[in-house]
Order: structure tokens, then sequence, then C-alpha cells
């Protein structure tokens, strides 16, 4: 005969954790045999008639027993299924009533549970849709609510994994120009919360891209293929107000949908960095918008200005990257250029006083020499 | 697997001791050094998916490690890592309790764990997520918490209330309700947030001294917040 426990028996001078006791139903009644308390092996005989049937447990998924004995109230906490059948077989008529009762309520209580849940889940599903389709709100809700630690965590371990793998240009005269221009730039941020990071990678790809966080790459393929610095300096001050308006985690939390707006709502934003790291290499490749396009030129365009750096540039620079056979142009996969972009800049443009430029302390003929641009033939 | 309790106290580590062949499920990141004996082994249970949802839903720290005295006996030393107590407890096969994510440390092989989704409202306003973890079958299972481990035990229909965020474990006797403190528990227990859970017997219910939000947020009133 198996002497391991099946249940557990509460009572006055059992441990408040439950003594562990082997129960057994009769034609009469059930035997309690303890199994640890001293003496072990000592039983109980208790009749069907003395007991009282009830649910308990965190899930309502225990039947118990209680019953008044000779050492005071006892209850017994069943969960095994095979005992809890074979109370039912040996149990009485007029046990089976109260039995049913409350099985109803256990299950009446995981029905409940689940609907709860089944509720909840369709929020989520309904709220996820919204963000899918557009619900710009809730975006700007949820990225809100997203430290911008967080942000720069995420940011740089995707900079580094993809710096890591990269031929970087470490110093020389495009490190020093694209450093200069990046330092005019973030002085004229007001209240900057980011710490900008440059980095300039040897690649005929004509492009650049900002990391949420303000991590920033610069291919030497778009500096070749610029004939001002001040062009350079303007897709770098579109990059840096794709950070400072948090266009990337939008584009993330759009992306995640579901399970984002799911881990965001419920404020477990330790899971959801967790699953922003497998999305990392990712962000790299995140399409912008191009509401956020617009929002990036027009604020750029005024930290252009701010840092007196001249904005004619950037306009000619993308009016040039939008022209097609232009080789590979990798800049507008990520950067969708919609039609009037340059107009509009060159209206808004108009508008402001006008600017007289400041300089840089660099020549942008030898910078491009230095890339393996020959330098312009004299006419 | 023998265990012990080493400096008991603010600051304690745990020695396991394994024969030969025998292995330990461990919270990741909790073992502080090995014999050379030992292998560790990091056990995504339920496929690459189910560990993504895991530590998802129920935060980053929950993965397993499984520690493997493959190479002959030996033993490991294991610490939480945040101040606080351990206790262990020999689980006989009947006893289940429920632990919050955080509250576990390690537990012998055959002890079974299970993630739980919780009512929505005690996932809610319980303080501990949606998940909290269900432990049982047979052998050792060692928990830590943070600051001291109180232990209440409650008779069948005794009633306790204690603060969310000072759970640590129960017994699956045991059920609770979370409820709205009245407004004079309010101002006296030290989450603030104005919930507690109502505990009703029989079992026994594990807190924890120190409440880690709070202590979060003492903390943070002395990092400068840079401009
Ligand atoms: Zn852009």
């Amino acid at each position: 005969m198996s002497s391991s426990p099946n249940a557990l028996c509460f009572g006055y001078e059992l441990p408040a954790s439950g003594a562990p006791c082997l129960v057994r139903f009769g034609g009469q009644g059930l035997t309690v045999t303890f199994v640890s308390e001293s003496p072990v092996g000592w039983s109980e005989e208790v009749p069907f008639t003395a007991l009282s049937v009830s649910v308990g447990g965190l899930d309502h998924d225990q039947l118990v027993l209680k019953w008044t004995g000779d050492r005071g109230e006892r209850a017994l906490y069943l969960k095994d299924a095979d005992l809890i059948r074979s109370f039912r077989r040996s149990a009485p008529e007029s046990l089976h009533a109260p039995f049913e009762q409350a099985a109803e309520r256990a299950r009446l209580v995981r029905r409940r549970r689940r609907m709860v849940w089944g509720v909840v889940a369709g929020a989520i599903l309904v709220l996820s849709a919204g963000l899918w389709r557009g619900g710009d709100l809730l975006v700007a809700l949820a990225v809100e609510r997203i430290p911008p630690e967080w942000e720069q965590k995420l940011g740089e371990s995707a900079y580094r994994d993809f710096l890591a793998r990269q031929d970087i240009v470490k110093e020389g005269p495009a490190v020093s120009a694209v450093q200069e221009m990046t330092r005019r730039l973030v002085e004229q941020i007001p209240n900057n919360p980011y710490k900008f990071e440059v980095t300039v990678v040897k690649s005929d790809v004509v492009n650049a891209f900002a990391l949420p966080g303000g991590y920033i790459v610069v291919f030497t393929g778009l500096m070749k293929k610029a004939t001002a610095a001040e062009e350079v300096a303007g897709v770098l001050s579109h990059e840096l107000n794709h950070v400072l308006q948090r266009h990337g985690l939008e584009r993330i939390v759009k992306r995640l949908g579901l399970v984002a707006a799911a881990s965001i709502v419920f404020g477990d934003q330790q899971g959801l960095a967790g699953l922003m790291k497998q999305f990392g290499v990712e962000l790299m490749t995140l399409k912008f918008g191009r509401e956020q396009e617009t929002e990036a030129d027009l604020t750029g365009l005024q930290l252009l200005y701010r840092a007196k750096i001249d904005p004619s540039g950037m306009i000619s620079f993308f009016e040039r990257l939008s022209e097609k056979d232009e080789g590979r142009m990798e800049w507008l996969s990520t950067h969708p250029m919609s039609q009037g972009r340059a107009e509009r800049l060159k209206a808004e443009l108009a508008a402001m006083p006008k600017l007289s430029p400041v300089p840089f302390t660099f020549e942008w003929a030898a910078v491009r020499e230095s890339l393996g641009v020959p330098l312009p033939a004299e006419p | 697997m023998r265990s012990e309790i080493l400096y008991p106290g603010a600051f304690p580590m745990v020695r396991v001791e394994l024969a030969a062949g025998e292995q330990i499920k461990a919270e990741s990141g909790a073992m502080v050094g090995a014999s050379p004996t030992i292998d560790v082994e990091s056990k995504m249970e339920g496929g690459f998916l189910g560990a993504l949802s895991r530590k998802l839903l129920t935060g980053e720290k929950f993965f397993f490690q499984t520690l493997r005295a493959s190479r002959g006996p030996g033993e490991v030393l294991l610490a939480p890592t945040v101040p606080g107590e351990i206790v262990v407890l020999e689980l006989d096969g009947v006893n289940e309790y429920m632990v919050q994510k955080d509250g576990f440390l390690a537990g012998a092989d055959t002890v079974s764990i299970e993630s739980k989704m919780q009512s929505f409202t005690r996932g809610l306003m319980g303080g501990e997520g949606f998940f909290i973890l269900k432990i049982g079958g047979k052998g050792t299972l060692i928990l830590n918490s943070f600051g001291a481990i109180h232990r209440i035990d409650l008779k069948p229909d005794q009633e306790y209330i204690v603060d969310n965020s000072h759970m640590v474990a129960w017994s699956a006797t045991t059920s609770y309700n979370i409820e709205r403190a009245s407004s004079g528990w309010v101002a006296s227990f030290t989450s603030g947030e104005g919930f507690v859970c109502r505990f009703r017997g029989p079992g026994v219910v594990y807190i924890q001294s120190r409440n880690p939000g709070g202590f979060g947020a003492w903390i943070r009133q002395f990092i400068p917040v840079s401009e």
C-alpha cells in the first residue's frame, strides 16, 4: 500500500502549511492517516455525516472537507483528481448536492476568469489594430511612456552591433568635418536630452541614418555625392530631428503592434526592452513615414537656420537625390521622397528672414579628396 | 542535493552540494561560483517562442538555468541579486506554493515550476505581474526576498492583510483578494498605491520586510537629474 500523501490536513495543533496525509474513502466515511506528524501513522476516522463540502484554494480548484472532531475543527484540502472522483463515488446521497454546488462554483470562477481575459485580449487586439491603422495618438501615448534611457540603450546596442561589422573611418578630414557640423547643429538644440554620437562609415551606400537615442551613421558614399558641406549638414540636421521627434520609436511601436501595446499598457517595459533588442537589427532599415519626413525636413531646416548654415544646400541635395538614375540611392529607401518636398522647403525658407551664413572651418573639396574624389579641374 | 545557508542575514548565500549526475534549477544569474565538475545549461523551456513570451510577460528575469554535476560531485554557490534573506522549504508532494517571479532562487530537479496566469484584477493590482509561479512536486525549494522574510501562519478562514508589494510566496490552499485599502490604511502601508491583499487561510504566507518599488523611489531622489 502506498504511503505517499495525497492531501493536506489543517487543524488547531497541526502546522499552518498543512499536515501531509493519506486519505481513503470507504463505505461509511473517510480515513485520514498522517504521514509526517508524530505519531506517524496515526489515523482518524470521520463519518460522511460529519462532513461539510466546499471549494477552496487560490484557483478554487481544491475540494475542501470540513468537520469538527475530538481535536477541534479540521479542514482537508484535496486536489488530486482521482481522489476527488473516489469521494464522489463513495459519498452518500446527502453530500451530492453540496458537491455539485461546489463544483459549479469552481467552474463559474474559472469561466469568469477566462471571460475577463478574453475581454482583455479583445481590447488589446482592438488597440493594436488601432495602432496598425495609424492610430497616431495611441502611438504617441505609448512612445511617451518609454523612458529616454531605454531609447538610448536600445539605440546603442543596435549601433555597436552595426559598427562591429563595418569599416569605420576613425580620423581625418571627413571625421572632423562631420563632427564640426554636428557640433554646430547640436549647440542650437534647446534642452537637448541626447548625447549625439556620429560615426563615418566607409561604404558606397548613399545614406545616413539616426538610431533612437542619438546614434548617427554617415556613409562616405553620401559625402562623396555631396558637392558642398551644407548638403551633408542638411542631411545631418534632418537625421538629428528624426531622433529629437522620436520617429524611430514611433515606427517600432507601430511595427510591434500587439505585443508592444500589451506590454506598454501593462507597464511591463522590461519585457518590451527584451523584445526590441530582438528587433534591434531592423532599426537600421526602418522606413520613416511621409509625415515624419515632412516634420524632420521642417524642423531640420529651422535647426540649420539657427546654426547659421545655409539651408539651400539641403534643398538642392534633396532635389538631386530624388532624381532618378543617380546610382545607388539608399537614402530614398529609408526616407521616402514625396513630390514637392523640396518646393515646400523652398517656400518655407523664402518666408524666413535673410540669413548670413557662417562658413565651416574646413574646405569641402579637401574633405572629398580625402575620400578619393579628385579635385575639380580648373575650367 | 544538500543545501546550507551561509551568512544568514542581509547578504546571504546558499551552498548546494550535488552528487554526481544530480542537477538543480536556478534562476539565471544566481550562480556565484561552482566546482569545475558543474555544467551550466540555459534551458529555454517551451522552445524559443515560449521563452520569448515568458520573457515578455513575466519580465526579463525568469530564465532558468540547469546546473548539473555532470563530471562528478561538486558544489554550487547561489545568491540573489538584491539584499535580503534566503529561505529553504522542503516540498512533500502535496504542498504547493505560489511564488512571485522574483522570489524563486533555486529548486531541486524534482520540483515542478509552472508559470500561471492570474486573474486579471489580481494581475493588475497585485504588484507581482500577470504571471506567478506555481511550484510543487517533491524536494528542496529555495526562495529569496528583498529584506527579511517573515512567515505568517493562517488557520482555516483566518484572514490577514498584506501590502501588495511585500508578497513573496503563499500556499496554494490560501486564497486572496485584492482590495482597495480603506483610507486609513493607505498612509500606513508602504506602497502608497492603496491596494492590499486580503489573505484567507489555511496556509502560510511569506512576506518581505522591504518593498522593491519603494526602495527604488527612495534611491532615485539621490540621483542627480541631468539637464
Ligand atoms: Zn528622413
